[in-house]
């Protein structure tokens, strides 16, 4: 009989590893947007913040089809509110990487050469505490498969317990490449100040939400 | 063609639309999980089911006739010196025809309506129609209905412990190890032997009663317990020597119980046959033996002969080639989060609690039992998402089936009659 059929809903971990998959391409192109930028590249900065707007697009749709299929009469080893607050923290990652992207488009700003080497530092932390973001989300199919218990939950908490650490890394860069930007305050001027601000602020926030992120997941682990 | 022959020729129809339509509803229980796995192919699954369904029809299907025929409407209530008058007898054989034409049909419908209705269910449903259509309410053994009906519920009940137990039991033993691989290497063959061990407890102890005397309970262990022994040990070295999986030690230990799944798939397909094959068979039997004596008398215990067990457990295997792989096929496709490990639980479970209940003689839903089992592995936290929604409706469909059966073969029991008188 169908029945049995019917029993099952459809998983929802598939289609979160899929969002996992969708976000962290958006970061993976922050990189090459911060390349084009220090470069004075402008044709390619608008060229890759198209990229990333086209795959935070497909983050979004990936994020409204689990949601739509999410109804309060499903069964789950994870607490239904705790999936929600997980995929809303890591759709943010893909939507800061998105806002950073149109930041860099707005405003043809050269880099000041003593700016890019922290600045390299900080993108380069960024990146790290994401991509551990990464490693550690993509695990969840492994861990409904472990039913959430096991070695493989404590190699995951191990994992968060680092992007905390790399997340108060990347803090630290940020602070590091502010105080870099102010001490050129006369160089560049105002409104170059305040537009760099924003940039770092905006990228040190990618590396924010890749925490929560991962904070949501020990939550989640942690309900039970 | 005189009455008799006619009423038995027609019933012998009515049994036989019966059992294909159980072949065509119910088998995609215990292929539908496996394919859905990928344990099995498609094929594999309905040529497999094909064969356990009929042994398990043919050989311990006699088990469980009587309580639907008996044990609902007082049989001796049709004697011809009963209040049912001379004609008792031939309303008899009326009221079982009828009862498999309502059932059938009702099956039927519901197929096509996607409705999760039991089998045993209905023809539960059609033969207390009867019992009521021609008694009142007085025509029905209450106490057992009461009987059957707690049992519906007791056995996914069991079902579900079953699958529960068994699921906690692989995750903290393999799932859960440091080690998931090496822990099934070792826990495997003990899997192996355990699972030997019951089919063939239930093989010996049930299937062989047809053939020979059923040996003594304590001799059937043993020699299960036995051949257990045997698997756990000839399976031990095949299980060791398979290389680790490059997909990872998940995929290790899902690839072992793949093999473990099939086992119980079997083992679900000929408990099924075993304990459905009756919904169709026992009124049949009971109009072939009504229509030996030339509807005169009553019997009170009916044998139940080989060919008419034939004739359901041939019945079941043309409905589910004709299609039930059609149903194997919906079902596989869409329970792709079923994974072996997941599916054995839930399968062993729901079978084992389908063995005990045909060997005590209650009717029980597979379906159902089934169900049961992947609730148990749910509340284990197996699986990824579990539509709650379902388990309302095959509740409803607990409720609703019984009554719309008995109202269904009451108006074909009173068309037949004005047919006939």
């Amino acid at each position: 009989m169908r029945t049995i059929a019917a029993l099952f809903a459809r998983s929802p971990f598939g289609p979160l590893l899929e969002h996992t998959e969708r976000v962290h391409q958006t970061v993976e192109l922050v990189p090459e947007l911060f390349e084009a930028f220090t470069a004075s590249d402008w044709s390619r900065v608008q060229e890759v913040y198209e990229r990333i707007s086209r795959l935070e697009h497909k983050a979004d749709e990936v994020k409204n089809d689990i949601r739509d299929h999410l109804p309060s009469s499903l069964f789950m080893p994870v607490d239904r509110g705790d999936l929600l607050l997980f995929l809303k923290e890591q759709d943010a990652i893909a939507d800061r990487a998105e806002d950073l992207a149109v930041l860099l488009t707005m405003r043809q700003t050269p880099t000041p050469d003593g700016l890019r080497e922290p600045l390299a530092a900080f993108v380069d932390q960024v990146v790290r505490t994401s991509e551990l973001w990464y490693e550690t989300a993509s695990a969840l199919p492994t861990l409904q498969e472990a039913s959430f218990a096991g070695p493989e939950v404590d190699k995951t908490l191990e994992r968060i317990k680092r992007i905390s650490d790399y997340e108060w890394e990347a803090d630290k860069r940020q602070a590091e490449t502010t105080r870099a930007v102010l001490a050129r305050e006369e160089e560049l001027g105002a409104v170059s100040v305040i537009f760099w601000m924003r940039i770092l602020a905006t990228l040190g926030d990618i590396a924010n939400r890749a925490e929560n992120t991962a904070d949501r997941l020990r939550l989640m682990l942690a309900r039970r | 063609m005189d009455l008799g022959s006619g009423l038995l020729v027609v019933t012998l129809i009515g049994g036989a639309y019966m059992a294909w339509n159980i072949g065509a509803n119910d088998v995609a229980n215990a292929m539908g999980t496996s394919v859905g796995s990928g344990a099995l192919t498609l094929k594999k699954a309905i040529i497999l089911a094909a064969i356990f369904e009929f042994l398990g029809a043919l050989l311990v299907g006699s088990h469980v006739t009587d309580t639907i025929r008996k044990g609902i409407v007082e049989v001796s209530l049709f004697a011809p010196t009963g209040p049912a008058g001379a004609d008792g007898p031939l309303l008899l054989a009326l009221g079982m025809l009828a009862a498999l034409i309502s059932a059938g049909a009702w099956l039927h419908v519901a197929t096509h309506l996607a409705l999760p209705v039991s089998t045993t269910h209905s023809i539960v449903g059609a033969v207390v129609g009867i019992g009521v259509a021609t008694f009142g309410l007085a025509g029905v053994d209450w106490g057992t209905m009461l009987e059957i009906v707690l049992s519906w519920f007791a056995s996914p009940v069991l079902g579900a412990l079953l699958g529960f137990l068994t699921f906690v039991f692989i995750r903290r033993r393999i799932l859960q190890s440091e080690d998931p691989a090496g822990a099934s290497r070792k826990i495997g063959p003990y899997l192996v032997g355990l699972v030997v061990t019951i089919i063939f407890l239930s093989f010996i102890y049930k299937a062989l009663k047809n053939v020979i005397e059923a040996p003594p309970f304590a001799l059937a262990v043993g020699v299960s317990l036995a051949l257990g022994a045997v698997a756990t040990l000839a399976s031990r070295p095949l299980i060791k020597r398979a290389d680790a999986h490059p997909g990872g030690p998940y995929e290790h230990v899902e690839r072992m119980f793949a093999v473990l799944q099939v086992a119980t798939a079997i083992f679900v397909a000929f408990a099924h046959g075993a304990n459905d094959v009756a919904n169709a068979v026992g009124p049949l039997a009971s109009v072939v033996t009504l229509a030996r004596t030339g509807f005169q008398e009553i019997a009170t215990t009916v044998p139940v002969p080989l060919w008419v067990l034939l004739l359901g457990g041939v019945g079941i295997v043309l409905g589910l080639a004709t299609l039930g792989y059609r149903v194997i096929e919906t079902v596989g496709r869409q329970i792709t989060e079923m994974t072996p490990t997941r599916g054995f639980c839930a399968e062993f479970g729901a079978a084992a609690t389908v063995l005990i209940a045909s060997r005590m003689g209650i009717p029980v839903s597979t379906t159902h039992t089934l169900v049961g089992g992947v609730i148990g592995v749910g509340l284990a936290q197996g699986m990824a998402a579990l539509n709650m929604r379902v388990v309302r409706n095959i509740i409803a469909s607990w409720l609703a089936t019984v009554p719309i059966a008995a109202a269904f073969s009451m108006t074909i029991y009173f068309v037949l009659r004005a047919i006939v008188f």
